[in-house]
């Protein structure tokens, strides 16, 4: 029989504090949508394509942006609660 | 929820579930998405707009994320031999492309003998992944880098150093930049570990410099979860995401080290975590205070580098000669500090147009409207330009660029 050892596993697994559940809305109409721009190339044509096209099509009543600093910082801790007071979703962007 | 372009959609999902939110729905975008003409986008937008509303509609049934709480690392059963034990770690991805020393419990627990803090306090969360770095699992990745046991309370406290806001290391792990974690070790636990301050302190050679910086990168990875090609969106990486690691040549300095500089007493020890991009030799013969001043300063202004663009924290690293040169021509640090600084601006004029917009947003508050003709500098303030003495004999010092998105954290070992 091949001898065996024990080794430690070096990973650590996604930690959760508690449940963390995604709340759905029944429908965009009367919503308020957010964007966060992360100032990559484009997204803010994209913001701004997107604003339009919810507004019209899809029935938001209306829309709050907010550009970063930077790609790699987080959005403020005003914006963040003016996101979290004003808004039914919000949509931010990652990658290039 | 989030909108990703479709190279970055492992890093969405991967990063969705370190922050807790699992079933964050994501809409996807072509990549490059920055690629995009204007009349394209529109397009995109008739797209991303039926996504999100299919992605928030009941019909997206949300799951429940399990709570995970023992924080204990498991065990697990290999063949008592090294490149069996290795051909295992390789195939899950948990090594920096190295071998690795098995961390059998035997040797985590000598480890852990070197500290007195509990196996599972939780010493900080580690972005992207948010994984919790306790004790025992910085221990188990510092054996895998070859680590003395003696060298645990330096990662102790750098991994409290990374978690820390200021250091951004969510920005670091997760960029495309090639961004290395660069310890710098002060005080009397430098000699005491053997670290090398002094010839080839950046390179390879010294074991104490090579394993702390290997053990952080292991950290970063695997309790980070920051994979190449998946949460670590590197497109190129660099060598010194190997390992990046050294003590200050405190004893050829002519001025305070840098931990009492930062308010440290001489006595005390400590580690300085700092964001670097990358090392470019400076190499001059000039012994003119005034000269070594200029030519330093003119080798930094870059175009294409992020202390110019984002307002960093580059580093200056002082081959101990040319520290003797300034501070022998009566340059006190920060003197040092204020000329180079002023010296090294970067007129905007150089910069790509779109490279220009971004710097007028993002360093408004700083520097106030930017136009063409501005000059800016590196950073935001002299104070903000570090400054190390490191380095053997030689002419060669080394300006080491910053992330940008990052400041320098220091702590106190214990």
């Amino acid at each position: 029989m091949t001898a065996t050892m024990s080794v430690f596993d070096p990973i650590a697994p996604y930690r959760v504090d508690g449940e963390q559940k995604y709340t759905t809305l029944d429908n965009l109409k009367g919503k308020v949508v957010g964007f966060v721009d992360n100032t990559k190339p484009n997204f803010d044509h994209l913001i701004e394509d997107l604003a339009e096209v919810l507004k019209s099509q899809y029935g938001v009543a209306s829309t709050l942006k907010f550009k970063k600093r930077q790609a790699s910082v987080p959005a403020g801790d005003a914006v963040m609660q003016e996101l979290l007071e004003k808004c039914d979703l919000v949509i931010t962007g990652s990658g290039d | 929820m989030t909108v990703c372009s479709t190279a970055f959609e492992t890093l969405g999902r991967a990063q969705s579930k370190g922050l807790a939110h699992p079933d964050l729905p994501i809409a996807l975008v072509p990549h490059p998405f920055g690629a995009i003409k204007r009349d394209g986008i529109r397009e995109q937008a008739l797209r991303t707009a039926f996504d999100i509303a299919y992605l928030v509609s009941p019909a997206a049934a949300p799951a429940t994320a399990q709570a995970i709480i023992d924080l204990r690392a498991p065990t697990i059963q290999l063949a008592d031999d090294i490149e069996a034990v290795n051909r295992h770690f390789r195939e899950q991805r948990w090594t920096d492309g190295f071998p690795v020393i098995p961390p059998t419990p035997e040797r985590v627990e000598r480890m852990l003998a070197c500290t007195s803090r509990k196996f599972d306090d939780v010493v900080g969360l580690v972005a992207p992944g948010y994984g919790a770095a306790t004790v025992e699992r910085i221990a188990i990745n510092a054996v895998m880098a070859g680590c003395d046991p003696e060298y645990l309370p330096v990662l102790i406290a750098a991994v409290d150093a990374i978690a820390s806001p200021q250091f951004n290391l969510q920005g670091i792990q997760a960029t495309t930049n090639p961004v290395a974690a660069w310890l710098i070790v002060n005080g009397p636990i430098a000699k005491r570990l053997k670290m090398n301050g002094g010839a080839n302190c950046l390179g390879q050679g010294n074991w104490a410099n090579a394993t702390m910086g290997r053990a952080l990168r292991l950290i970063m990875q695997n309790i980070g979860r920051a994979m190449p090609g998946e949460m670590d969106r590197a497109t190129q990486g660099y060598p010194g995401k190997f390992s990046f690691c050294c003590a200050e040549n405190e004893d050829e300095s002519p001025w305070e080290p840098l931990h009492v500089e930062r308010g440290f007493r001489r006595q005390q020890s400590t580690v300085t975590v700092v964001g670097a991009e990358g090392i470019v030799n400076m190499n001059t013969r000039t012994k003119i205070v005034s000269e070594v001043i200029r030519v330093f300063a003119e080798s930094m202004p870059r175009p294409a580098g992020n202390d110019y663009r984002t307002g960093g924290q580059p580093w200056i690293v002082l081959c101990p000669e040319y520290a003797e040169i300034l501070s022998g021509g009566g340059l006190a640090k920060a003197e040092v500090k204020r000329l180079i600084w002023e010296q090294s601006k970067l007129p905007a004029s150089k910069l790509a147009d779109i490279d220009f917009e971004l710097v007028q947003h993002a360093r408004r508050a700083e520097l106030g409207a930017v136009s063409r003709d501005t000059m800016i500098p590196a950073c935001a303030s002299p104070a903000e330009l570090g400054i190390l003495v490191a380095g053997g004999p030689g002419t060669h010092s080394a300006y080491v660029q910053s992330f940008g998105n990052t400041r320098s954290v220091t702590r106190e070992i214990i």
